[in-house]
């Protein structure tokens, strides 16, 4: 026993230590966060700031109108525009003062409203940035609803009456589980996609971990001295136990920084609305990633035993991916409908479990019967490929030259050895 | 306590209808130097792994130390593979812990005696280098250590100097040789039958799974009788092969070998000789274990087809 303890030791510190290791566990959430985070604290600073504008008004009739709206909108909580008066006689005057202001940086924009303006419904806004979209969208609003105003007036019409009868609605998006309600609006949608990308680089990355340290033992003889030394199940279960406890790290290094960031993000962004970071979310991608570890890591594991070059492992390696490229395939239909009975049968199968059944729990809370039926099935899955990958293993790493082939595997796990 | 470092007794051991190993006996006494001969394929790496004890034989029995091979009797082994055997990418003490460790010394204990031996050999400056910053030479003490640590009574050494330039065959010789001065079990399996002859006290021959022979380097070459002659001269030596007598002629350029038939007379051959050529170096010798090694496995081959 504490044999194999030296043996995990070994694999984990061999792991755990690489450059590798360390930069793609402390730099991947550092890029993933600054990825979510730049811009929306970008947008952040830029949102602090009211925008200075200026309303250039040739009619006579709709400035103040106008300049009270845009007083009036708010993001955040916070005043979006800073209403600067033009201190000019006459539109024409006060439009090239506006014009001189933004150049030299004292106004932000302008919105110049025609003589003509009443008749056509037509307005145009001049300004350094043309490009925030959202900006552009209040101060139209603003002018739309000021020109509304003036006409329902000249109508007989009480504005004010009439804006509050005609009031939009806003739909608000709500997603519904049984720890509470949250708002969602399409953040959960990416979340997932990310986490399962995740899901689906880590656990082929540290099943080929396994792999090629298989095969690398075996191509300088290490091998030979280990297990004339200690049990070959020794080997083989703490190499699965050794790399799995470095990818264990890493991942539970990634949740971590993630759950820091739900905590922080979610006051950081204000009103945004935050994907959900769950501790369910975050506990069930550890616990599906060591599922799918032990699954795929043990017949990587296998399949570098057979094998005397990394070239070799390719054609067998390809067998091992078929259910993890697969399960990609089915990724769009299991999103789209997570409760159709599909969804639910194909979350059951082992080699898809730790994917698709990750991927309901992020769209949906499927009933926790399902999630603990499919760890046991995959579970019991695990023991059965580990058995017969050990098998082939034991066999593997004692034989040179020809590349095994299937049958011939077979013929291994069939057989009892020695 | 046993006499015997290794005993097998009638030893069977088969892989998919090939038989690897067949009805092999072989007694290995303690403290001696123990060549394991046979050409490629003959099943002297199948052999090492029943005595480590990572195969297990079919049928037959395997003591090692006077006991059943086990996980006990395997740490008291040390075994070093014919090629590296080691981490190339790790670090070498922290290698060599690794190794002390898995043969069940206490992590504490093996720095303690890793130290002497790290200095004695050389490598205490670079021991905390990875394995493949070393050279050549210094791989194969680092490797030696590793076999080493766990203070082993029998050594196990698969073609301990094949592939190794002439500095990695003097460490390994001296090694040898201090195995020997600490009366160590050596058992060395090779097809280089010079390497076997200078450092052997006593060889088995295997050759498609069955012992052809064994016992003591001596009494091999002895019994196989003084019927070989070297002989060196200057001149035309085109005749010797049709002496009557001589069944072979080895020409190897600056001296022939002559085999001789059976109950032929070398003083014969010498006279016949020196009435035609120059004769400058004459001597009966032994077989080597070469032509030993030669005539029964060609013997072997043909009985067995």
């Amino acid at each position: 026993m504490k044999r194999l303890l030296t043996i995990v030791r070994r694999e984990y510190l061999e792991r755990v230590r690489s450059k590798a290791f360390l930069l793609s566990t402390f730099l991947a959430p550092i890029l993933v966060l600054g990825l979510t985070l730049v811009p929306s604290m970008l947008m952040e600073r830029q949102r602090g700031k009211a925008l200075r504008i200026a309303v250039v008004d040739a009619t006579g009739a709709l400035g103040s109108g106008v300049e009270e709206e845009l007083r009036r909108q708010r993001v955040a909580g916070e005043p979006r525009f800073a209403v600067t008066p033009v201190a000019e006689d006459g539109a024409e005057a006060a439009r090239l003062a506006a014009r001189r202001g933004v150049v030299d940086g004292r106004l932000d924009g302008y919105l110049y409203l025609a003589p003509d303006a009443l008749l056509t419904s037509k307005a145009e806004y001049f300004g350094k940035n043309v490009s925030n979209v959202m900006d552009l969208r209040l101060v139209e609003q603003s002018a739309e609803s000021a020109l509304m105003q003036h006409r329902l007036a000249r109508e007989g019409l009480d504005g004010a009456r009439v804006k509050a009868v005609t009031r939009k609605l806003d739909l608000r998006t709500v997603r519904l589980t049984a720890s509470g309600e949250r708002e969602d609006r399409g953040a959960s949608f990416f979340l997932a996609l990310m986490l399962l990308t995740l899901l689906y680089m880590t656990v082929p990355m540290w099943g080929a971990a396994i792999m090629n340290g298989v095969i690398e033992e075996k191509s300088n003889r290490v091998v030979e001295v280990i297990v004339s030394s200690i049990p070959t199940s020794y080997l083989f279960a703490g190499k699965l136990l050794g790399v799995g406890g470095a990818g264990l790290t890493q991942v539970s290094v990634w949740m971590l920084t993630m759950a820091a960031f739900g905590a922080y993000g979610a006051a950081a962004a204000g009103g945004m609305p935050m994907p959900e970071l769950s501790p369910l979310l975050l506990g069930s991608f550890v616990v599906f990633f060591l599922l799918g570890y032990f699954l795929y890591g043990a017949l990587y594991a296998g399949v570098g035993s057979a094998v005397n070059t990394q070239q070799e492992a390719q054609s067998l390696a390809f067998p091992v991916m078929m259910p993890l490229v697969l399960g990609f395939v089915f990724f769009p239909a299991v999103l789209g409908s997570p409760d159709s009975p599909f969804s639910v049968t194909l979350s059951l199968i082992p080699f898809f479990t730790p994917m698709l059944m990750f991927l309901r729990i992020t769209a949906v809370t499927p009933p926790m019967w399902q999630i603990a039926l499919s760890i046991v099935l995959t579970l019991a899955t695990v023991i059965g490929v580990t058995w017969a990958a050990s098998r082939v293993y034991r066999v593997g790493i004692l034989m040179y030259g020809k590349r095994p082939t299937f049958p011939e595997m077979l013929r291994w796990i069939r057989e009892s050895g020695g | 306590m046993s006499e015997e470092a290794i005993r097998l007794s009638g030893v069977n051991k088969a892989f998919s209808g090939h038989q690897a190993v067949q009805d092999l006996s072989l007694s290995v006494p303690r403290g001696v130097a123990f060549g394991l001969l046979g050409p490629n394929g003959a099943g002297k790496t199948t052999t090492l792994r029943m005595i480590l004890n990572v195969l297990g034989p079919d049928s037959g029995a395997i003591e090692i130390l006077g006991r059943p091979a086990s996980q006990e009797t395997r740490d008291r082994i040390g075994y070093m593979p014919e090629e590296r055997g080691l981490y190339p990418r790790m670090v070498v003490e922290e290698q060599l812990l690794f190794f002390a460790e898995i043969k069940g010394v206490p992590r504490k204990e093996a720095a303690r005696r890793l130290a002497p031996w790290l200095e004695r050999l050389g490598l205490t400056a670079w021991r905390h280098r990875k394995l493949n910053e070393l050279s050549k030479g210094m791989q194969q003490k680092a490797q030696f250590i590793a076999t080493v640590l766990h203070e082993p009574e029998i050594l196990i050494l698969d073609e301990p100097l094949s592939g190794l330039d002439p500095v990695g065959v003097n460490v390994m010789r001296d090694v040898f040789v201090d195995l020997r001065r600490q009366g160590k079990t050596v058992v060395l399996s090779s097809h280089q039958m010079e390497t076997v002859e200078r450092l052997c006290d006593a060889i088995a021959l295997i050759h498609r799974g069955r012992k052809v022979l064994d016992g003591p380097v001596s009494e091999v070459r002895s019994r196989h009788g003084k019927n070989t002659l070297v002989l060196s001269y200057e001149g035309d030596g085109a005749f010797l092969a049709g002496l009557p007598g001589v069944l072979k002629v080895n020409d190897f350029g600056r001296y022939v070998e002559i085999k001789m038939a059976e109950g032929a007379d070398p003083q014969a051959i010498l006279r016949e000789a020196a009435a035609r050529i120059r004769v400058s170096r004459f001597e009966v010798v032994e077989p080597s274990l070469h032509d030993i090694f030669v005539e029964q496995v060609t013997a072997g081959g043909e009985a067995a087809a």
